[in-house]
């Protein structure tokens, strides 16, 4: 496969998890939608990788780091859910609006 | 054995009782007061030590400190003549004041601080005598001024002792920049810090240094100003006499071993350079006379004991500096040593008498029958007499000295000695009017009438009603100073000798004549105003009003300088502040609450969306993607 098309199946799978993020109403489905974005950059990374660097260890090294960060992230982001949760019994973004002036 | 560690215990124990008892101990008072008890015993073993071992050839020990370019700042003490002296007096006087104080702030809820403070001050100072560094020397005489404004202020709680901490501080600095540029001078002229490499530059005495005359003079003269703020001569005097709103161990402490006493070792310490500046020395003792003059017409009048002695004190100051600047090392700094003495030893007589009965006034310290308090009166007329150079105590022969060292001819000698013999017969004349007035009170004498709001003026620190009593705690230190205002005195050989003079000028009877006389001739107008049997207690001046008056109200000094140099900052503050709260922070406030309600605009517009924002913001950087990629 070529270049453009690993990177533009990365950008498809990115811009699916946007449309995740931004139109999903439950706080577990943005939360996948910002996976699904991870995981777009590391196959963009890869494939550059790849196709240009000239020691390829290099961005595997990176992914391996995005991977484990993702990890990490959706740990805590699935605590925070946990305890919006416990505090109002719905996880509806809806209703989360105390910034709201 | 080894004088530099000596010396160091001497100078660094107060330092390192001052830090625990303020850090540690500041609430718990006993513990505070002890450690800073045994710092003193410590620091006059050491300063005892010392005088009693050391080489009065002068020596330095120093380490370094920093240095720039070549010039390195040095730290350390040096030890001669002088330095010894002063270093044991002032350690013995102020062990003498902290143990006093032990039983005179026994009520005081402060006296932790007040003990640490205590502390500070005796390290300052006794770092300052020992400096072997010029600009150690600046760095302790500041140190001295910020533990006295300390002090002085110490009952922070009343506003008259804050304003007097306030003023004793600001005139002092005035001085200070004189000093300050003093020593920059001396040590571009110099070019170097080193204090004995300094006297050492200057002793060639006659033989013509290689800084042109005109320096040294204007040198000398700036050091003098420094002097004249820290010694409280004219024009800078006014600020001792406020002083006395701190507890009057402290007032003792200030007068006699530390602060005032400063200005007067500073000359003493350069007395070679001054000796190069025959011109700013007539000056000094032009000043000098007419403040010990001046000083002594106030304390002739004046109701308030304690401030009869803050007078004296800037009196007495005067005679040592007329001593310095007569050109005599030896008399200027004797009277120094034995003033020490006697002069602590009269500060605690008051601080007894005070807090025995309640009030500063003489007159009804007299009427409540202090003099029954025997040890107390008995230093009192002691330490009285010797102030008046009645022989043979401290004072006299120190006086004697000063009067001896006055033999220049000319018109110029002739009025400073007219002088120095007028400020002598008033010092014998209002020393003994205070200790007639205490000893023998007078049940209908016309002095009934002073206004009762002058009595209670100056900080009477404690409330009536005790009895005189006298604490053994307070007895031992009058005891022991007692001893001294008697026997410093004939030591006055020994202290020439440490100073590095062979021949101290020994007085012939015809020489002592006039100075005994005209003590004695103070003392009798003193008995017959005050001291016999149906005297009116009234002073001779009291016969000329307006000379009362002037006398009364300082001769107007206070005065003058608040109507033309206070009330004109004041007001300026005043505008300032005017203009500050009003412009300033009107401009300031109007454009916060400008901010503060745009913010408030801003803030409904949010809806709280969190999506929307992601989405905006994506969209946003889409658009700038998609912008920079055109380019």
């Amino acid at each position: 496969m070529t270049i453009q098309a690993w990177m533009m199946f990365a950008l498809v799978l990115f811009c699916i998890g946007l449309y995740g993020v931004l139109a999903r109403r439950n706080l577990i489905g943005i939360l996948i939608g910002i996976e699904l974005m991870l995981n777009a950059a590391s196959v963009n990374v890869l494939a550059v990788n790849y196709h240009v660097a000239n020691d390829p260890a290099v961005g595997r090294i990176i992914v391996l780091f995005i991977i484990g960060l993702a990890a990490a992230e959706a740990a805590i982001a699935l605590s925070i859910i946990l305890a919006v949760y416990r505090q109002r019994t719905s996880i509806d973004v809806a209703n989360l609006e105390e910034l709201k002036g | 054995m080894n004088h530099s560690l000596i010396a160091l215990v001497c100078v660094a124990s107060p330092l390192i009782a001052f830090v625990v008892a303020l850090v540690g101990f500041r609430r718990r008072h006993g513990i505070a007061a002890g450690i800073v008890l045994t710092s003193g015993v410590a620091s006059l073993v050491a300063a005892a030590a010392l005088l009693l071992t050391a080489h009065p050839e002068a020596q330095a020990f120093t380490s370094r400190w920093f240095v720039i370019g070549d010039v390195s700042i040095e730290f350390g003490v040096l030890l001669d003549g002088r330095t010894l002296i002063m270093g044991a007096v002032v350690a013995l006087v102020t062990l003498c004041i902290q143990i006093y104080s032990l039983s005179y702030m026994a009520d005081d809820p402060g006296r932790g601080r007040f003990f640490a403070f205590l502390a500070l001050f005796e390290w300052s100072m006794l770092s300052f005598v020992f400096s072997a560094n010029l600009l150690q020397t600046f760095i302790f005489w500041e140190l001295i001024g910020l533990s006295s404004f300390l002090l002085i202020g110490f009952w922070y709680e009343k506003p008259s002792a804050v304003a007097a901490a306030k003023k004793a501080f600001i005139m002092t600095r005035i001085g200070d920049v004189g000093l300050f540029i003093g020593l920059i001078l001396l040590f571009r002229a110099t070019g170097t810090l080193d204090v004995m490499e300094i006297g050492r530059i200057f002793e060639p005495q006659g033989q013509p240094s290689s800084i042109p005359p005109g320096q040294i003079e204007l040198i000398a003269l700036m050091l003098f100003i420094g002097v004249i703020g820290k010694s409280a001569q004219f024009p800078l005097h006014t600020w001792l006499p406020d002083a006395m709103e701190g507890p009057t161990p402290v007032s003792a402490l200030l007068h006699s071993a530390t602060m005032v006493a400063a200005g007067i070792f500073l000359v003493a310490r350069f007395h070679e350079l001054f000796l190069d500046a025959p011109t700013t020395m007539r000056v000094m003792l032009g000043i000098a006379t007419f403040t010990a003059l001046l000083a002594a017409t106030m304390a002739m009048v004046a109701k308030d004991m304690k401030r009869v002695l803050a007078y004296s004190s800037i009196s007495q100051l005067g005679f040592m500096l007329i001593g310095l600047s007569a050109g005599s090392l030896f008399a200027g700094y004797f009277h120094l040593t034995t003033h020490a003495f006697f002069k602590a030893l009269l500060f605690l007589c008051a601080g007894a008498y005070i807090h025995g009965c309640g009030t500063n006034d003489m007159i009804a310290m007299g009427r409540a029958g202090v003099a029954r308090m025997r040890i107390t009166t008995i230093g009192l007329v002691v330490g009285g007499a010797a102030l008046a150079g009645i022989p043979p105590l401290a004072g006299f022969f120190s006086k004697e000295q000063i009067i001896g060292t006055l033999d220049g001819s000319g018109l110029f000698y002739t009025i400073i000695r007219i002088g120095v013999y007028a400020a002598a017969f008033l010092t014998a004349y209002y020393s003994f009017r205070m200790i007639f007035l205490i000893t023998r009170p007078n049940a209908d004498s016309l002095a009934v009438e002073d206004e009762p709001a002058h009595a209670q003026h100056a900080g009477s620190d404690h409330s009536a009603g005790h009895d005189p009593a006298e604490p053994w705690v307070m007895c031992g230190p009058i005891i022991l100073l007692t001893l001294g205002a008697i026997g410093v005195g004939f030591l006055g050989g020994r202290i020439a000798a440490l100073l590095g003079i062979e021949h101290a000028h020994a007085p012939t009877l015809a020489e002592m004549a006039p100075a005994v006389g005209i003590a004695l001739l103070g003392v009798a107008l003193a008995w017959f105003e005050f001291g016999r049997t149906g005297a009116r207690q009234a002073g001779f001046v009291a016969s000329f009003p307006p000379v009362q008056t002037l006398f009364e109200k300082r001769w107007y000094i206070d005065e003058f300088y608040q109507r033309v140099f206070v009330r004109p900052v004041v007001w300026f503050a005043k505008l300032c502040y005017g203009t500050e709260t009003r412009a300033l922070d009107g401009a300031a406030d109007k454009l916060a609450r400008g901010v503060v309600r745009a913010g408030g605009e801003t803030a409904r517009r949010h809806i709280g969306r969190l999506q929307l924002y992601i989405g905006a913001a994506v969209a946003s950087v889409a658009v700038l993607v998609f912008y920079l990629a055109m380019e």
